[in-house]
């Protein structure tokens, strides 16, 4: 390969080394947004023992900073035009590669298990609401903060805490038929109307289940992770390929 | 034939206008869509508005709530023993196997609920006391059967002075148990599938590209193995012949001329210098 047309692989390596390095960090960043968990889920996934999203978060931080560090690295073995640099950026790039593969692929396969449907949140809201066990009491909390914030009441819907048996029921079923938190409120967070909300008057009460936000929220992570790290090993897998061609045009 | 057709139709009118006041003589389920209207354990009710037209100034409305297949035992055991109504099935042990599956609760007094201020926004729930222990406290109803309703009217010595019909069929639904419910995994999305085995793909391509590399660049370094020549190899010089301070002869004479350009004193030998 002549001489010129060697220098232009060298640059094409190098930018594509550059937009790899910022979108692994820009995976960096993404990571640690799920991994901080602002919308306060996450005891939703721990108590059920299935919270590889987060797991996925945790190991996509580590492969996205990896990526930018290495990818700097690559930069500098194009510039060098050595075989030897070349080979480790492509050793190092590859085992990366592998852990970001099982990032993205676990986030997405775990999304499944957790909010495929609405049955493991409904299943597990009826039996850890109003518990006196640490899961229970994480569970009561977060729910009750989801119906307040969101508006809604149970998983599908108010009728859930009145079809199932559930520890709630065990606890205050005499008194109440569902938790306050599902009752409309003054903006001094005074419930509007006790009685009415008692009795499931439409107007009092909050209608739509909750499902739908916490799939919403939990696909959003499961996306950043599992989407995104895939469009980033998509960029890495062209960028090893051409950094292999511009391997075997050294020397 | 007319007369006839007259006097049903007079008959008609009465009882429409009778209805039109709004005196139904049974209980009946809330007419609101309240969303607990009918859970496994309570049933909300219309108020007894209406329903009885006595006017009996101490009377009370009492209700007797039971499963359907009870209703004929509560009628016979009431025309039997009339003056003990009120303690004919305590609510603790009204449900049990071998019991009446009936009891009786306490509505009202008559009073409370003239015809006038009828509304619909008013309700009555029974088994609002959940599990409680009083012989006519207003206890919940067994889940999974048909409960039917009627209103009594009790003088306060415990008389019955009057009693509604029964309401119809009202069917409990069964309390469902959460460990029923199938948490397992429900199906596997489109996206997984894709990210999973366009990855998988890209793994194992990468590898074989890798693999193809090392081998090109292994085969392409033997077939070219040169040897690597150092720039100037020292040699001792040996002579093995006796030839001192005489023309070397293993100097090539057609260079001498130019032994200037290309040497210095020091490094050539010693005879050449001489000449000079």
């Amino acid at each position: 390969m002549g001489a010129g047309a060697l220098t232009c692989l060298m640059f094409v390596v190098i930018a594509l080394n550059a937009i790899a390095a910022a979108a692994g960090l820009a995976l960096f960043a993404v990571a640690i947004w799920v991994a901080v968990d602002g919308y306060k889920l996450y005891p939703i996934s721990g108590v059920s023992g299935k919270d590889d999203i987060f797991a996925a978060a945790w190991i996509a931080i580590f492969t996205g900073f990896a990526f930018f560090l290495t990818c700097i690295y690559g930069i500098f073995a194009a510039l060098k035009r050595s075989r030897g640099f070349m080979m480790v950026y492509l050793i190092i790039m590859f085992i990366i590669f592998l852990f970001e593969c099982a990032s993205a692929i676990t986030a997405a396969t775990n999304r499944d298990y957790l909010v495929g449907n609405s049955n493991l949140v409904k299943k597990q809201m009826l039996q850890y609401f109003a518990d006196s066990s640490t899961q229970g009491k994480q569970i009561t909390q977060t729910w009750n903060r989801v119906m307040e914030q969101v508006e809604c009441c149970g998983a599908d819907g108010p009728s859930d805490w009145i079809q199932y048996n559930s520890t709630f029921k065990q606890m205050f079923g005499s008194t109440y038929i569902w938790p306050l938190s599902c009752c409309k409120r003054l903006s001094t967070f005074e419930v509007e109307d006790k009685e009415g909300c008692m009795v499931g008057k439409a107007s009092t009460i909050f209608p739509k289940g909750c499902f739908q936000h916490i799939e919403s929220v939990l696909s959003r992570y499961t996306w950043a992770v599992s989407w995104y790290g895939f469009s980033v090993l998509m960029l890495v897998f062209f960028t090893l390929v051409i950094a292999m061609i511009y391997y075997m045009q050294l020397e | 034939m007319n007369i006839n057709a007259v006097i049903r139709l007079m008959s008609l009118l009465s009882l429409w206008m009778r209805t039109g006041e709004g005196q139904i003589f049974q209980p009946e389920l809330t007419p609101n869509t309240f969303l607990a209207r009918i859970t496994s354990n309570t049933v909300m009710l219309k108020q007894p508005y209406c329903v009885f037209d006595q006017t009996c100034p101490d009377c009370e409305i009492w209700l007797v709530a039971g499963l359907c297949s009870a209703n004929a035992i509560f009628d016979a055991q009431v025309n039997s023993s009339t003056p003990n109504i009120l303690s004919l099935s305590p609510y603790p042990t009204a449900f049990n196997s071998s019991s009446n599956n009936f009891f009786l609760t306490r509505v009202g007094l008559l009073s409370d609920f003239p015809c006038n201020q009828s509304s619909n926004d008013q309700y009555f729930v029974v088994g609002a006391d959940g599990k409680c222990s009083g012989i006519n406290c207003n206890g919940e109803l067994p889940d999974g059967f048909s409960v039917c309703f009627k209103y009594l009217l009790i003088y306060t010595n415990e008389t019955l002075v009057n009693s509604s019909n029964w309401s119809v069929n009202i069917d409990l639904p069964k309390l469902l148990n959460l460990h029923n419910i199938n948490d397992g995994l429900s199906a596997r999305s489109g996206a997984m599938v894709v990210i999973t085995s366009i990855l998988c793909a890209a793994v194992a391509l990468l590898l074989l590209l890798f693999f193809i590399m090392l081998c090109i660049t292994c085969c392409t370094k033997k077939e070219s193995k040169e040897i690597s020549v150092t720039n100037s190899i020292r040699i001792p010089r040996y002579d093995t012949h006796d030839l001192k301070n005489r023309v070397h002869p293993y100097d090539n004479p057609a260079y001498q001329s130019d032994f200037k350009n290309y040497s210095t004193a020091n490094t050539l030998p010693k005879d050449v210098t001489q000449k000079l």
